[in-house]
């Protein structure tokens, strides 16, 4: 097994974790991390698909998409502030209110 | 430079509202809303008097008759949806509106690079321009907990799909070696990896989240019912559009040699779309959830124009977005308009609507008969066009099972439509009336939608002709 | 490399993903070391090592998160800087108004974020 194709495995492994941990988390937080770990998981795709192809194409993807992934948390940390203030939890179990 | 000047104004228009707002004593920020929804629609006017048409950044960013044709549904969507806000009666805007309206303007500065991205880097970094706004904005109520709920359960799904659109999209890239679309096109063909094709069909699933397809579904009601009226017309319809925009690029052009492995996959989507989004809406009733389970339905037909892969299907699509705009941004202005009046989304707020304000109800007769897709308003030439385009392209029965829904759609229409008119008013209902903002918003809403069901030839040619010109 | 061939590849590729993910955690379950029941070991926070000094559950206020928030997003978007130096000698000066541009609009952020208050700490 070759280093590029070690790394595509470890990328497929490190998403479908995240994909668990965000089926199986319960807690906010929890589901944050794990959105994390697959987003991070690209950025490796990435970083080993640039390796393949020369050129920095993936290299700069990479950076783009972590800098975009930390916008997106902080605006999800934010919500699960808010939730914590109007709910007192950040089970998402127990944001039910809207159905039907 | 010339072809990003739409964009640049969108942005220049952007930082003004954002400076505007930190320099502005609170009392007059009633200004922005002026200075957002004017700017708008100068935007939209510079789009017909300049010819711009032409590409930049080495063919990564394009503006064609296309890009041109979405750009124009974002600028009319954020203008109705900023004229909405400023609706004395809407009170969810009143606090932070400098905040409303710059998260309003990047999150449209995104929508309108997005519909003119033709590389990957430029597509991730505008999908998420367009995509973080909207989860603040759902949150604005902040004392809510329907607000904040429909906003984390908007966050999580639009987060995940995200991930998944990434990973697909580094599939796409480790398999072609390059990022600009039409490269991918020109390879695709060539490419026989495994690779390529599992990251067509992840990037499909991405991006069926995000434009509400069933299976991916389950938070569009939800978002709509928990965020603030105004702001739901704009989410019902601009970000949408600019999903089919990415569709129509990636999947029509980027990876149309493949078309036959993402085909099936797409069909089942669309059928599971027009199958749910009908049924599901006969059992509502909240208006906004409703709303969405129409606007589910409404994805589906798109999603029929979509699969007929011709230009001509592209062209009714476009058309369909246009009419889909002003028929959903005015229903949603009749639902603001209820809401604060009665206090509650409830269908039963909406019994004898006519002699509380007939002018109000009249409005919502032509949105609901437009939505139906009842014959002489916009929804009953878009329906029409999709079914005549995908019948052309040889998709028969799918033609047949879009026109039953579109029956079972007619009936949970006229329900309501029946109820404005001939239900008694509930006890105590006082007549409702409405600001000057909101009844413009209802005044152009309406009169497109009978303008286009009466003479939709220049709508239909100039959608036939945008699509055309890249897709025969 | 043929077009089964790649199929098996792929095959392969998602059969041992799956394997990692599961072996982790059935080895972890199986190898891990635990103090016996009822020793005054279990009953700390580390097993060996340093003695924790306080809980460890004291509820952080929210305005450090609001704070942390403002610091990851300045940090993070300064990731461009670098690369951005070392290639302005040959892309030009294009380059250089471009990231004065940016950092015009990251400035008018802080601003915003000094204006409302986010970063003071009474």
């Amino acid at each position: 097994m070759n280093e590029i194709q070690f790394c595509l495995l470890l990328a497929v492994a490190l998403f479908s974790i995240g994909i668990y941990g965000l089926l199986t988390r319960r807690n906010a937080i929890g589901i944050l991390l794990s959105i994390e770990l697959m987003a991070n998981a690209v950025n490796i795709n990435l970083v080993a698909f640039s390796r393949v192809h020369g050129g920095a194409a993936g290299q700069v993807f990479a950076l783009f998409a972590i800098a975009l992934t930390v916008a997106e948390v902080a605006i999800g940390l934010g919500l699960v502030i808010l939730m914590a203030r109007t709910r007192k939890s950040i089970n998402v179990d127990e944001a039910r209110d809207l159905h039907g | 430079m010339q072809p990003l000047l739409i964009d640049l104004s969108i942005a220049a228009l952007a930082l003004l509202v954002f400076v505007a707002d930190l320099l502005m004593p609170s009392e007059e920020k009633r200004g922005l809303g002026h200075l957002a929804s004017a700017g708008l629609v100068l935007i939209l006017l510079l789009t017909f008097v300049l010819d711009m048409q032409g590409d930049a950044f080495g063919g990564a960013y394009v503006l064609d008759p296309l890009a041109l044709w979405f750009k124009r549904v974002f600028l009319l969507a954020g203008a109705l949806a900023a004229l909405i806000a400023l609706d004395p009666a809407e009170q969810a805007f009143a606090r932070r509106q400098g905040e409303y309206y710059l998260l309003l303007l990047l999150s449209l500065l995104g929508m309108s690079i997005l519909s003119s991205a033709r590389e990957l880097l430029l597509i991730v970094v505008s999908f998420e321009l367009m995509s973080l706004p909207l989860y603040v904005l759902t949150a604005f109520t902040k004392s809510s907990k329907l607000s904040g709920e429909g906003a984390l359960k908007f966050y999580l799904v639009g987060a995940t799909s995200l991930a998944i659109t990434l990973f697909g999209l580094s599939l796409v890239f480790g398999a072609t070696g390059t990022t600009m679309l039409p490269e991918i096109a020109a390879n695709a063909g060539a490419i026989r990896s495994p690779l390529l094709v599992l990251g067509v069909l992840t990037t499909l699933a991405g991006l069926a989240f995000k434009i509400g397809a069933v299976p991916f579904h389950m938070w569009v009601p939800d978002t709509y019912e928990g965020a603030a009226t105004p702001f739901v017309g704009f989410l019902a319809v601009a970000p949408k559009a600019a999903g089919f925009a990415l569709l129509v690029r990636l999947y029509l052009v980027a990876f149309a040699p493949l078309s036959v492995r993402f085909q099936p996959a797409l069909l089942a989507l669309c059928v599971l779309t027009l199958v749910v989004g009908n049924v599901l809406a006969l059992t509502q009733t909240n208006i906004k959830r409703l709303l969405a389970y129409s606007g589910i339905a409404q994805i589906g037909y798109m999603m029929v124009g979509l699969l007929a892969q011709t230009g001509e299907g592209v062209g009714m699509l476009l058309f369909y977005l246009a009419a889909y705009l002003f028929t959903n941004v005015g229903a949603f202005a009749v639902v603001c308009a209820v809401g604060a009046a009665s206090g509650s989304d409830d269908i039963r707020a909406y019994r004898g609507l006519s002699r509380r304000n007939p002018a109000l109800a009249l409005a919502m007769l032509v949105f609901l008969l437009s939505l139906g897709g009842i014959p002489f308003v916009a929804g009953f030439w878009a329906k029409m066009g999709i079914f005549i385009a995908a019948w052309h392209a040889g998709l028969h029965w799918l033609v047949l099972l879009g026109a039953g829904l579109a029956v079972v759609g007619v009936y949970y229409y006229l329900r309501i439509a029946r109820s404005l008119y001939l239900d008694d008013p509930e006890e105590g209902a006082q007549p409702i009336t409405i600001g000057a903002p909101l009844r413009l918003a209802l005044i152009v809403c309406g009169t497109a939608v009978v303008l286009i069901g009466i003479w939709p030839r220049p709508w239909f040619d100039t959608a036939l002709d945008a699509a055309k010109s890249f897709l025969h | 490399m043929s077009a089964s061939e790649a199929w098996i590849a792929a095959g392969t590729f998602t059969g041992v993903a799956f394997v990692i993910a599961a072996g982790t955690l059935i080895a972890a379950a199986l190898l891990r070391v635990r103090a016996r029941k009822h020793s005054e070991a279990r009953t700390r926070t580390y097993e060996c090592g340093e003695e924790p000094d306080g809980g460890a559950w004291v509820r952080f206020h929210p305005r450090y998160y609001l704070v942390a928030l403002v610091f990851v997003i300045f940090d993070v978007e300064a990731v461009f800087l670098l690369p951005w130096a070392v290639s302005l000698r040959s892309v030009g000066a294009v380059a250089l108004w471009s990231m004065l541009a940016f950092l015009a609009i990251l400035l008018l952020g802080w601003v915003y974020a000094v204006k409302k208050g986010a970063l003071r700490w009474v």
